[in-house]
């Protein structure tokens, strides 16, 4: 058996590891355990991730392989904050035996509600969650009296950092002036940002722009062509004050961000900076995990403890059996349920609170016919797991992935696409702890699996260049930087 | 003399590179197969572009390039005197780094038997391409010759010498590929002088393929063949081979403005695409070109290379500018074949 400690809370770890190892050694002493299943079982306490996520105390994931045929409990998962003082054990056995239940089809859990059947994560429920969050944004920061950014680390966007903006302004004057001097300067200078936010960003860079393009004398500005880009139409509005007085150059444009492409095919090489923060750590994502030489696709599922939907039954007047029925209502817009849309969106608050994922890995025999992003092939990522640690858990990144090589083919010779996100930078970083999803407010979290990332762009001809976000001290974000190779 | 139909057609230069064959020469790198069996395999797969062209109906035929992890390294791998650091490129289709430290010595550069394998393969007129000096001077690290221009002008005087062998081979097209002109405009003047001096006494048709570039199938640069006029007009070439596809037909004026006497390989395939254009889009570029170039000066081609296209992409493109080619044949009066003699060199 392999016990993973992880270092978030030193303090307690020591006596928490000593409570799992004591625990362990019961169940397999009283036959709870097989000798070959302990032998090959990971144990990984604290999995790093934010605070508001989707994990019960213990999760135990057992393995399927390529046929379907289940396999024993190979990964048991302890939140150790969430252990109540003399609950290990039987949080572990509960564990053991929902997962015993789910090997056997037809068998329906009793102590909570699924919101949908195993699938990726990428096709989960959770995701529609988030998206009814960016469409209902203002319904949800009305009701909780505080703007998105607030909810951030920090209390407002990197993205909105003063000299970070002002140094890209320059930075960006700098590279119009090198084209003008080869004569290159295109006649019109497009920029793309995905997902505008509050559009706070893009009005504090086009006032320096211009600003510098007056005092340096070049007329640069006037060529600029700004695209705005988001999915919700409502951010769009949003965004509209924040970049008035420049609002002659600017185009605002409903765009799917995990494919800018098909929106703006027609300005294919033509645009000179792309940028976007906190968008891939909001895409879609799927996870695999690599053990024992073999690669397994995690399946999850939503579902609600059966103890919550007692509770939110009770608070919203009605009865168990349609708590379903309301959250369905929920992810098609309705956010009006139970007599007023403060009520409808204060059960919405409830149930993401309560929602929660199980999983379970499901072994890829061929890796040719796993359904791989754009971009990403079984050859491509043979070759990067021939460099990679033998066991561990990695983000797929899908929906970062698609929006990334979906966007390169934008980018203007000489130009380059900036992200500001949080990113593991290379593989082997996932030896130090798999950051999980987490909630943000109403929305969904993940880390940026950025080595594949690279790996993609480089093969396709770009240069790929992460640099440390230096602008907050603490913050995660760092800032991914992308050109064509010369 | 080439034998040839009015608006003969050909692809630019190299044909869509299969993802085994990229795998396979990796595997020869981590010494998996040998270079006896690797050397099989690049016959073998040349052999499948010729008759792939043949199929499709072209009716200039190149060896496909399949052999060439780029348009550099191939040949500066040939030159003595050149240093390649080989542990200095992580992925197949980029360069290595080159430096030159002393004077470069006169050698064969053993394109001739490459050339071979294609002349003996296809019975239809061939055409051998050759990266250019100032391609080749732009990615060499120079620490002896004065100047970029006077390392090019003895990378042409190296490689005149490989011309004039290809051409006694029975080479009757040889296609020089610039795709850098157009990334430093401001060379343009020393670029032509080594072009020159590149292909003097070569007894060959000579064209010059000029693009914005095709690393990975994307463009390395925009803007307009402008700059090259009127510097190129001194070029010594018979033909100059342009991409119109991708950019549109706007620069063709330069043609009606500066009345160059080269022919003109008109791209009208865009390569950087996955779309495939039908015959009347091709047969409305040409129609377009006719404009400003009367037909027996034109040669239909892709934009640039194929290397970067899905081999059934790259089939049905070249299927797709063969028939274009044939309704606007048709149109200009039936003329299905012509003789055209080998111009004089001006």
């Amino acid at each position: 058996m392999i016990l993973k400690l992880n270092h978030l809370q030193e303090k307690v770890a020591a006596s928490a590891a000593q409570d799992v190892v004591a625990t362990i050694y019961s169940l397999l002493e009283e036959g709870h355990i097989g000798k070959e299943q302990f032998a090959r079982l990971q144990i990984e306490l604290d999995w790093i991730q934010y605070k508001q996520n989707f994990r019960d105390v213990v999760i135990a994931t057992e393995g399927y392989n390529a046929q379907g045929e289940p396999a024993p409990i190979m990964d048991i998962h302890i939140d150790t904050r969430q252990v109540q003082p003399g609950c290990l054990r039987v949080e572990m056995l509960n564990a053991f035996a929902r997962a015993k239940a789910r090997a056997n089809p037809g068998t329906e859990p009793v102590d909570r509600l699924p919101l949908e059947g195993f699938q990726s994560m990428r096709s989960s429920v959770v995701w529609e969650f988030n998206k009814l969050y960016w469409n209902k944004l203002k319904d949800w920061q009305d009701a909780t009296g505080k703007r998105y950014e607030q909810s951030l680390p920090g209390g407002q966007s990197d993205g909105h950092q003063p000299q970070a903006i002002a140094d890209s302004a320059d930075e960006f004057w700098n590279r119009m002036r090198n084209l003008e001097a080869r004569n290159q300067l295109p006649s019109e200078i497009f920029l793309l940002e995905i997902g505008v936010g509050t559009g706070t960003r893009m009005g504090l860079w086009l006032d320096k722009f211009r600003e510098l393009d007056r005092e340096r004398g070049t007329a640069f500005y006037p060529k600029l062509r700004i695209l705005l880009g988001d999915y919700a139409l409502g951010t769009l509005d949003m965004s509209r004050p924040a970049v008035n007085e420049h609002v002659d150059l600017c185009s605002f444009l409903v765009l799917d961000a995990q494919n800018p492409l098909k929106t703006l095919s027609f300005l294919r090489y033509k645009i000179m900076y792309v940028h976007s923060t906190n968008v891939y750590d909001n895409l879609p994502d799927e996870e695999v995990v690599r053990r024992d030489g073999r690669l397994y696709f995690v399946q999850v599922r939503a579902y609600i403890p059966m103890s919550e939907v007692v509770r939110l039954a009770a608070e919203f007047g009605t009865a168990p059996e349609t708590i379903r029925q309301s959250v369905d209502r929920l992810l098609e817009g309705r956010v009006d349920q139970f007599g007023s849309r403060a009520r409808g969106v204060d059960f919405w608050r409830e149930v993401w609170k309560a929602v929660r994922l199980e999983e379970r890995l499901v072994q890829l025999e061929d890796l040719p016919e796993f359904p791989f992003p754009e971009g990403l092939d079984a050859a491509k990522l043979e070759d990067m797991l021939e460099q990679a640690p033998s066991d561990f858990r990695f983000h797929l990144s899908s929906g970062a992935l698609e929006s990334f090589v979906r966007t390169l083919p934008l980018l203007h010779p000489r130009g380059f696409l900036e992200v500001q996100d949080i990113f593991v930078q290379r593989l082997d970083d996932y030896r130090l702890g798999f950051y999980g999803p987490g909630k943000l407010d109403g929305s969904l979290l993940n880390w940026v699996n950025g080595a594949i990332l690279k790996e993609v762009a480089e093969r396709a001809g770009y240069d790929v260049h992460f640099a440390p976000f230096q602008y907050r001290k603490g913050s995660k974000t760092s800032v991914l930087y992308t050109t064509r190779r010369d | 003399m080439m034998n040839l139909p009015i608006l003969p057609t050909a692809i630019v230069g190299s044909y869509a590179m299969p993802g085994w064959l990229e795998r396979l020469k990796t595997d020869y790198f981590s010494r998996r197969i040998s270079r006896h069996d690797l050397d099989e395999i690049y016959d073998a797969a040349t052999k499948a572009a010729i008759k792939d062209q043949e199929i499709a109906g072209l009716d200039i035929i190149t060896d496909g390039e399949l052999r060439r992890d780029n348009n550099v390294d191939y040949f500066l791998e040939r030159f003595p005197g050149v240093q390649i650091d080989r542990s200095s490129k992580k992925f197949y289709y980029d360069f290595y780094d080159s430096i030159v430290r002393g004077k470069l010595p006169m050698a064969s550069l053993g394109l001739v038997s490459d050339f071979r394998l294609l002349r003996d393969f296809t019975q239809r007129e061939t055409k051998f391409n050759i990266t250019g000096p100032h391609c080749l001077a732009k990615r060499i690290r120079n620490q002896h010759y004065p100047s970029e221009e006077a390392l090019a002008m003895d990378l042409a005087r190296v490689m005149n010498l490989e011309l004039k062998a290809l051409a006694k081979a029975g080479a009757r097209l040889l296609q020089i590929d610039e795709p850098y002109y157009s990334g430093f405009p401001e060379d343009i003047n020393w670029a032509v002088r080594s072009l020159n001096a590149l292909v003097d006494g070569v007894d060959a048709k000579i064209a010059v393929h000029i693009c914005y570039g095709n690393r990975y199938g994307k463009p390395s640069w925009e803007g307009s063949y402008r700059y090259l006029f009127p510097a190129i007009l001194d070029a010594k070439v018979h033909q100059l081979t342009l991409e119109f596809a991708r950019r549109g037909g706007e620069d063709l004026d330069l043609f009606t403005e500066f009345k160059p006497s080269f022919e003109l390989g008109v791209g009208v395939i865009d390569v950087k695409s996955h779309e495939v254009e039908t015959p009347e889009m091709v047969a409305e570029h040409i129609r377009r070109t006719l404009e400003v170039v009367p037909p027996e000066k034109i040669y239909v081609l892709t934009d640039c290379g194929c290397v970067h296209l899905p081999r059934d992409l790259a089939f049905a493109k070249m299927q797709a500018m063969v028939q274009g080619t044939q309704i606007v044949r048709k149109e200009i009066g039936g003329r299905a074949a012509t003789v055209i003699d080998r111009p004089v060199r001006a």
